[in-house]
């Protein structure tokens, strides 16, 4: 892949621009089971917004109403204003997806394939353009049946970004590539945002959410347990502060550290001591909490072995939402 | 979370959906000509036509036999066999490998991707009408009497049947099965339109019953298009007709194609599935 700069475009806007994605109260119910139960966010020019979510959570069928092919049981879902069901125009030469499969016609030719799709569009960009954008310049002549499965999703983000799309969806979009491919894909949406691109994201790579999403929503059970920025997100569940609770302290012993929790666990044949500071100070919490700490363990001639300090990482969140729940993996 | 109003409605400048249905038939045309199933599809017609040839030939109009016009009746069969045939094939293929999908994100109407199958379906089917209309020459030293109303009759139940077939695929999951699945009505259709088995063998109130079958006021059509007679209530005592007398005659049986026509295009508003997910 090359980084070769695709069209210049209006730079990012997603302070100051009304969003292109408006999702109100959304629900989707399949006879008695309502698979969205009250999602509601917003997505502006130039903004990423990741969708997390456990096996089921209901991210699918939220994209799918998005694109038009479900009609919400009840809320509103607005693309530029207006209901995107049935891909009415002003809404369908405007949006494009990478969705969760492939979709490709597998008689075509690479080429053949980048061509039907800038036949078929409104303001499309250059096909060698795109295929050399997403690394397939020299795969032209070659059938989409012999692709890997990661050149195919590389030439599904090549038809999405074929149309010049203002809100683009990714549904799992770097699954099944290596990480080199994976790593171009993650510069690639960079620079789309940094060119207005409106962008919704599901992915259980939750890397991929932390290095790109400005915003991100986990799901569970139809409705979003947790929601706001990364840094918001992790700041809501605390620094971890953590080490081996020496043998001759007993555990009521340990002291209570200022807006911190204490809690103990045994691994590796030995007991371990975690205190989760979550003062609304986060920038100095930490930091309280470890002075404290240290100033006990001065006090009683104390060595805290192992002694670590971590924030939370979106796993922490991911899998405290998901009830620690085994269903993490792919839809 | 903001409630604002949203950006307005964009007004970029959209693709003409003809230009879009033109761009994507020439890719079904390449699809078509690569996909061996039909091939298949395209054959079959082809041989019930030449089939016919070892009928008895008793002249049942001047200057046609029965086996003539059973052969001209299988010119309504091709686009029964194609039309019912490749789309359900290539639509439930596609359903199930996100083609559909993947196309109507990238901004293409329903209209256009049901138009581009429905255009191939009915140029081969012209193709292989002139192939047929060539045999029955060949046999009778006949050409088409009306080739408008003979290109009408391929025109329209192009459209007819290729809704039908797409009405077989929200019934199956994969291919394979629609192949089958479509066998059902396609034969049925097959033996009811006379391309076959000619339908004045019958009785003749079971004859009455069949000009409800789509098949039937196809071949019909077809039959008059293609003698000139107006055999519409049969071959004894058809007569023949001017163009406008025999335009005249033939208004039920095309009321007919179009009535079916409009009804299987509610049924496939109604139930046809772009996506592989059951609801």
């Amino acid at each position: 892949m090359t980084t070769t700069a695709s069209t210049p475009a209006p730079t990012g806007r997603r302070d100051t621009a009304e969003p292109a994605v408006v999702v109100r109260d959304l629900r989707q119910h399949y006879g008695d089971f309502e698979a969205v139960r009250g999602v509601s966010f917003d997505i502006r020019p130039g903004e990423l917004f990741a969708l997390l979510g456990t096996n089921g959570a209901g991210k699918t069928t939220t994209i799918e109403t998005l694109e038009g092919f479900r009609r919400p049981s009840s809320g509103t879902v607005r693309v530029f204003g207006l209901d995107p069901y049935g891909q009415p125009a002003g809404v369908r030469e405007r949006t494009n997806a990478v969705l969760q499969g492939s979709g490709l016609l597998d008689d075509l030719t690479v080429d053949e394939t980048v061509d039907l799709a800038h036949g078929l569009a409104t303001d499309p960009r250059d096909t060698a353009e795109v295929l050399d954008l997403v690394g397939l310049s020299d795969k032209g002549p070659v059938a989409v049946r012999q692709l890997s499965g990661g050149q195919k999703r590389r030439l599904d983000l090549a038809l999405a970004l074929l149309t010049r799309p203002e809100v683009l969806y990714l549904d799992e979009p770097t699954t099944g590539m290596d990480p080199e491919a994976r790593h171009e894909t993650w510069r690639i949406i960079t620079e789309l945002k940094e060119q207005g691109v409106a962008i919704l994201l599901t992915t259980h790579y939750l890397e991929e959410a932390e290095r790109l999403a400005d915003r991100l929503a986990i799901m569970h059970r139809g409705e979003v347990r947790v929601e706001g920025t990364l840094t918001g997100v992790l700041a809501g569940w605390g620094d971890r502060i953590g080490f081996q609770l020496p043998e001759d302290v007993p555990t009521g012993d340990l002291p209570d550290l200022p807006g911190a929790e204490l809690s103990v666990q045994t691994r590796d044949h030995a007991l371990w001591a975690t205190y989760t500071a979550t003062g609304e100070d986060v920038a100095e919490r930490a930091h309280h909490a470890v002075a404290a700490l240290i100033a006990w363990a001065a006090e009683h001639g104390t060595t805290l072995r192992h002694l670590q300090v971590r924030g939370a990482s979106l796993e922490d969140v991911f899998l405290r939402v998901a009830d620690g729940a085994s269903d993490l993996l792919s839809d | 979370m903001s409630t604002t109003t949203t950006a307005p409605a964009g007004t970029r400048p959209a693709i003409s959906p003809l230009k879009q249905l033109l761009r994507l038939t020439r890719t079904e045309f390449t699809l078509f000509v690569r996909y061996k199933t039909a091939w298949m599809f395209l054959g079959l017609p082809v041989f019930l036509a030449v089939v016919t040839l070892q009928m008895p030939n008793d002249e049942v109009l001047p200057g046609f036999g029965m086996a003539d016009m059973t052969m001209v009746a299988s010119i309504g069969t091709i686009t029964l066999i194609l039309g019912m045939g490749h789309p359900s094939n290539v639509f439930t293929a596609r359903r199930e490998s996100l083609v559909l999908k993947r196309l109507r994100v990238s901004g293409v109407p329903q209209a256009v991707i049901f138009g581009a199958v429905t255009a191939i379906v009915i140029l081969f089917s012209l193709a292989l009408a002139a192939l047929v209309a060539a045999l029955v020459f060949a046999a009778s030293g006949a050409l088409p009497r009306d080739p408008l109303m003979l290109l009408v009759a391929v025109l329209l139940s192009g459209v007819m049947y290729s809704l039908m077939g797409l009405l077989v695929t929200p019934l199956v999951r994969n291919a394979e099965a629609a192949q089958m699945a479509v066998m059902v009505p396609m034969m049925i259709l097959l033996f009811a339109g006379g391309g076959v088995i000619p339908l004045e063998f019958l009785p003749e109130a079971a004859r009455q019953a069949m000009t409800l079958v789509p098949s039937t006021s196809v071949s019909t059509l077809v039959q008059a298009a293609y003698t000139g007679h107006d055999v519409f209530t049969g071959f004894a005592g058809a007569e023949e007709r001017s163009y406008p007398g025999l335009w005249a005659a033939a208004l039920p049986s095309l009321g007919a194609v179009l009535a079916w026509t409009a009804v299987m295009g509610l049924l496939v508003r109604r139930y046809f599935r772009w996506d592989p997910r059951q609801p």
